[in-house]
């Protein structure tokens, strides 16, 4: 009995979602008003019956439920709810939860509330069937559902008015202007994000070949699919190709570009899927698969290329994203550039993990990292939503001296941006990321070398480019923009209370949990360790001791020493420059060429964003035309069609000359003609 | 039941002409759901009897040509049910669409007739608008039972003879229901039309008569591949292939096909396109795979890979059109590319795919043709270059073709992905058994052919319905509910398949699975 209503409330988790979805419209013809409300209230039942499973899913391991679904080839849809899963479905659950109610707030003005809260419904719905589901296929639609609600909310605005474009106006990188309009952004995004996604399918069916299942549950019991493909040589291509996935959703390299366009859409959409939720399933997918492919190479199979290829993939993003981060002048942008580099971070410890001896350690700070950063940055974009909000523009420069007219936002962000630096020991970004670093330190691959220095790097930049952000937004004298809103009468003052309260709960969250935060590693990491062991046989070289350790034990003095010096040096950079600004930035730059180079080189997004639509936009476009024009305007239709119409004519025109009704030359053929019938008779 | 065969095929050829005389002496109302029950009586039959499972009728016929048989099994009950089912609520849409072309060519010939001068006379100055489209609409309604009758005869019969006759009988009907209600040159165009599927029918006839000749029956039944020498067989196949390439409008073959659907009226190009290109397909199972698995064993590789040529072609050349209706009927030649990617998969799931796959384009680009419909009665233009920001005029319109753009992209939870993912896993599955890296290449390509397709679905949808909305549309309003209804049919439809896909796949993985252990036989 109470079996069937855990696996009824695990089916519940994501069908909630689905059912809100499906009642907005409805609910929109009687009030467009009440809808957010109603979709708020949805989502917290969601979130609610999420945390309900915690502790069931923390004793009793996992709850695998399947029904018959497909029956003709046997395929079967299921709720896969172990640890891995319920955490993630609560911190989707819960952040989404708080961002409805900003939501409610942030689109209280927007006339399209139906199908604003329609997609948002149908995004957490699809984000917690990739959460829950027990195989690959079944993932996959919640997979393309998101990236679907992703596509509809980031050309939500599709009217195309100049304020929701991103980019600056008349901005060419090479012969390219990078100023795009949201269904411009929506439609990059969903193609990007679909290159990633037909590289999954084909390691799915890869899989599904060998194994005949989608199932993780299957996957791991039975693994002599993974042997019949290495042994063909298919394995680490087919993982890579699932990784391919992973790395289109959660923007990382080469396919990162969509990311920063992705920002045209309402804010509370930036937070919540480009921050929070949707750009994570990438990482969640790598969480999912990587204990399985660590299994295997218990069995003998290796699979540390898949590995290697994870974390190069999160160092090379981290840092490019991170670099990008330094010079945008748009808020939101450079928090996307900040997103994609930090989950750049939980790659990198996802990947560490597979090469290491103890996997649990980086998978914990993978994970651990990814809570955080939901959290403070969910938060960080809340709050830059009710600055756009408030000051009618997305860009930074035209804000500036907003310290004193919005203490709240002030204080917010700055405990967010704190935990997105890494301030030392009060703030679960510190935590995470040091737990990421000493996973690194101590992996002892012939790539942890670079990869923690990559990683160091990145996160002087993380904390130079956050205290800009704080800088040039709070500090400093106001800008011209806002000095003529005041003039003209409007008063820049808080947002209202149901948007500054939901990041304001983050914010807070991130502190104190923070504060706590090596207690809270600690139990994440046993119960990981506790889960790896127990469904994957991944036994834990740490979990003796643990027991018996002291507090501080656990902690490596390298990597914490290394991360308080990043976080030092990055902000002091950042408050010589932004806060106390005793250098000015611009004259910096162009002291020299070597700065004044890379500065370009950076603002212009390293050329990969050029590179990407001239290879694989403009001149297809333009080879396109040409066969167009030359061959199917020429070939076909003029040489087949017309071509056949004027034989036709000929012929016929031939024809008709002969019928010349002149006896004589009647005659004369036929003359001719029994002659040589005449002549092969008797030949 | 008895004669239920018969009478769905042969029921909408009786009553065509009651369908003319209702018109001339009623209306265009009556006449339309005189001819919808007509065919919603016949779907029903038909649905009524893909539940109850597989079916047969036999007549004589002459000592000739054998048989005159009808045949429902999982591959053909499926084509009947969507040809029934898409022409039976198209009917519905026909009515305001048509009326509105009729109204159309009557002003046009009323504004000859002016220029002509008032010496000539003519029939317009003695008959009245609402005469005129009386008259229409009954010559349209008749015309378009006939049209139905051709294409459900066709995927039911069980003899050769019979199946080209029916497949002639098709083309009738569309070359006049083309040359009368047609846009643009549309005389010539039906002709063009005519010429080239004849051509493509005469090259199939012959393949027919080969096999019929060497095995001295026409009967499907009878149809023994042993009995022909091997040299022949493959002479015919080709033949019978390159036929249906031509109705499929497969690349190389496509040139009538961007003119037909272009010029026809909406109805009938939503007709056209996804039932009785797709029939092409029921040709390639029917007459290639089940009946000459030799022959298949040696073309397989070919179909997959003009598959992919096919499907890449058609969807580059739809990134480069303006007209709306000329873009899908490029991007139907693509959808035909796939489903004959799927066909020379050479595997269970790969087959099922393909036939998945004519369900969904019927679905799906059935979607697209009436929003294209809604575009020309509505906003009285079909270039897309003088379209946008249509999205808050016509909502309903929009979230329609949405849903059927995701259907043809294959997005979770329509209908699309259902056919997409078996068609693709099948060709990687058959490339991981036979080894063969010619066609690891081809499946990635089809693969990434798909990123095509959903280009220039979305770059069509950002052009019409989002963006700035042009200052001359400020006026348009949404369709009526005899367009829309249908629409949100088939909306419903695409999701309902795409999530629970076993209503069709009972059926067709059974009739692939029988049809696949003969080519396996070979090896």
């Amino acid at each position: 009995m109470e079996q069937n209503l855990n696996e009824l409330t695990a089916w519940m988790i994501w069908i909630i979602p689905f059912v809100a979805a499906m009642m907005m419209p409805l609910i929109g013809r009687y009030s467009t008003n009440i809808v957010g409300y109603v979709a708020s209230g949805f989502a917290f039942l969601s979130a609610v019956t999420a945390i309900s499973f915690l502790p069931h899913v923390l004793e009793s391991h996992e709850v695998h439920n399947q029904v018959l679904w497909i029956s003709s080839i046997n395929l079967k849809a299921g709720v896969l709810a172990d640890p891995l899963s319920i955490l993630m479905a609560n911190i989707v659950a819960w952040i989404s939860f708080l961002i409805t109610v900003y939501s409610i707030g942030y689109m209280k003005e927007d006339k399209d509330k139906v199908r604003f809260w329609f997609w948002m419904m149908f995004f957490i719905g699809s984000m917690q069937l990739i959460v829950l589901s027990d195989n690959l296929l079944q993932m996959f639609f919640g997979w393309e559902g998101v990236g679907l609600a992703s596509y509809a909310l980031i050309s939500f605005w599709y009217r195309d008015k100049k304020q929701h474009h991103v980019g600056t106006e008349n901005r060419a990188v090479l012969g390219l202007i990078e100023y795009y309009s949201p269904t411009h952004a929506g439609m990059k995004a969903f193609i990007m994000t679909k290159v990633g996604d037909i590289m999954m399918l084909a390691g799915m069916f890869l899989i599904f070949s060998f194994a005949g299942t989608f199932g993780f549950r299957e996957l791991i019991d039975d693994t002599t699919w993974a042997t019949n493909m290495a042994t063909n040589g298919l394995l680490i291509p087919a993982i890579v190709l699932l990784f391919g996935g992973a790395v289109g959703k959660s923007a990382q390299f080469p396919l990162n570009e969509w990311l920063l366009e992705a920002m045209t859409g309402p804010t509370a959409v930036s937070a919540l899927i480009h921050a929070a939720t949707m750009v994570k399933a990438g990482v969640f997918l790598v969480a999912r698969l990587g204990p399985i492919l660590f299994a295997l190479s218990m069995t003998g199979i290796l699979a540390d290329q898949f590995f290697e290829i994870v974390a190069l993939t999160g160092a090379i993003t981290a840092l490019l994203l991170a670099t990008q981060g330094m010079v945008n002048m748009e808020l939101k942008k450079v928090l996307a550039y900040s997103t994609g580099s930090q989950i750049g971070y939980m790659m990198m410890a996802l990947g560490m993990a597979g090469l290491s001896e103890q996997f649990v350690d980086g998978y914990t700070a993978g994970f651990f990292h990814l809570m955080s950063h939901a959290m403070f940055k969910a938060s960080l974009f809340m709050a830059a939503g009710s600055l756009i909000h408030v000051v009618g523009s997305r860009f930074m420069t035209d804000m500036g001296g907003l310290k004193k007219s919005l203490p709240k936002t002030y204080i917010f962000v700055w405990a967010s941006g704190l935990a997105l630096m890494g301030a030392p020991f009060i703030t679960t970004g510190f935590w995470s990321k040091d737990a990421i670093f000493a996973s690194i330190y101590e992996s002892e691959h012939v790539f942890a070398l670079p990869i923690f220095i990559i990683a160091v790097l990145t996160a002087i930049i993380t904390s130079f480019y956050t205290t800009r952000m704080i800088g040039i937004i709070f500090f400093g004298k106001r800008s011209d923009h806002i000095t003529k809103m005041e003039e003209s009468g409007s008063n820049i003052h808080e947002v209202d209370k149901i948007m500054w309260i939901p990041y304001g709960i983050l914010a807070v969250l991130t502190i104190g949990i923070g504060i706590f935060g090596l207690t809270a590693e600690n139990n994440i990491h046993d119960m990981f360790s506790e889960y790896l062991d127990h469904s994957f046989g991944i036994h834990s070289i740490h979990t003796i001791n643990n027991e018996e350790s002291e507090f501080f034990d656990n902690l490596n003095i390298i990597a914490v020493v290394f991360s308080l010096l990043a976080f030092i040096v990055g902000f002091a950079l950042g408050y010589i420059f932004y806060i106390g600004k005793y250098v000015d930035p611009n004259k910096f730059v162009n002291s020299n060429l070597v700065f004044y180079s890379f500065h370009k080189l950076i603002l212009n997004r390293w050329y990969l964003n050029t590179l990407i639509y001239w290879c694989f936009i403009v001149y297809p476009l333009l080879l396109i035309r040409r066969i167009w024009r030359y061959f199917e305007k020429t070939v076909i239709d003029l040489g087949m069609n017309n071509g056949f119409e004027y034989a036709i004519k000929w012929s016929s025109n031939i024809i008709h000359k002969t019928q010349t009704g002149i006896v004589q030359s009647y005659l004369y053929v036929f003359g001719a003609g029994l002659l040589f019938i005449l002549m092969i008779l008797l030949v | 039941m008895e004669y239920i065969a018969l009478q769905v095929v042969f029921l909408p050829l009786l009553l065509s002409p009651l369908a003319y005389i209702l018109g001339k002496k009623l209306g265009p109302t009556i006449t339309m759901w005189f001819a919808f029950s007509i065919l919603a009586y016949c779907t029903l039959l038909i649905i009524h009897q893909f539940v109850v499972g597989d079916y047969e009728e036999h007549y004589v016929w002459t000592e000739l040509f054998g048989e005159f048989g009808f045949l429902f099994d999982g591959l053909s009950s499926i084509f009947a049910i969507v040809i029934y089912l898409l022409c039976t609520i198209l009917a519905l849409y026909s009515k305001p669409y048509m009326i509105h072309k009729f109204q159309e060519n009557f002003n046009s010939l009323e504004s000859n007739e002016k220029q002509l001068g008032s010496n000539t006379q003519s029939m317009i100055v003695t008959i009245s608008k609402t005469e005129y489209v009386n008259k229409q609409s009954g010559i349209y309604f008749a015309l378009y039972l006939v049209f139905a009758m051709g294409m459900l005869g066709t995927v039911l019969a069980t003899n050769l003879i019979e199946f080209y006759i029916f497949f002639e009988v098709m083309l009738i009907p569309a070359f006049f229901l083309l040359a009368f209600y047609g846009d643009g040159d549309k005389r010539r165009i039906s002709l063009m039309f005519f010429f080239w599927t004849h051509v493509g029918a005469v090259i199939l006839l012959l393949g027919f008569l080969v096999i019929g000749l060497n095995v001295g029956s026409f009967d499907f039944a009878d149809i023994d591949e042993s009995k022909i020498p091997n040299n022949i067989l493959l002479l015919s196949a080709i033949a019978i292939i390159i036929g249906l390439g031509v109705k499929l409008a497969a690349f190389m073959f496509h040139i009538w096909l961007p003119y037909a659907h272009g010029a026809a009226p909406t109805p009938i190009s939503a007709l056209l396109s996804p039932a009785m290109i797709g029939i092409g397909a029921y040709g390639l199972f029917r007459l290639i795979i089940e009946f000459l698995p030799n022959a298949y064993h040696e073309l397989a590789i070919w179909l997959h890979i003009w598959g992919l040529v096919t499907m890449i072609y058609g969807g580059i050349m739809a990134l480069m059109q303006d007209d709306i209706k000329r873009l899908f009927a490029y991007s139907s030649i693509s959808q035909m590319g796939y489903i004959l990617f799927g066909i020379g998969s050479y595997s269970v799931l790969g087959m099922t795919g393909a036939e998945m796959m004519y369900i969904t384009h019927a679905l799906g680009k059935g979607l697209l043709f009436m929003t294209a419909g809604i575009l020309i009665v509505q906003v009285k233009t079909r270039s897309i270059s003088k379209l946008g920001g249509l999205a808050s005029k016509l909502p309903i319109t929009a979230v329609c073709a949405v849903i059927g753009a995701l259907t043809i992209m294959g997005v979770p939870p329509t209908s699309g992905f259902m056919g997409e993912w078996m068609l693709f896993y099948g060709s990687i599955d058959t490339a991981i058994d036979q080894d063969s890296p010619l066609r690891i290449i081809i499946f990635s390509l089809g693969l990434i052919s798909t990123v095509i397709t959903m280009s220039y679905m979305l770059w069509m949808l950002k052009r019409v319905f989002f963006g700035k909305l042009p200052e001359t549309l400020t006026h348009v309003k949404e369709g009526n509910w005899y367009m829309l209804s249908p629409m949100i049919v088939l909306a419903v439809l695409t999701i309902i398949v795409g999530i629970y896909p076993d209503i069709f796949l009972n059926d067709i993985v059974p009739y692939m699975n029988e049809i696949t252990t003969k080519i396996l036989n070979i090896n």
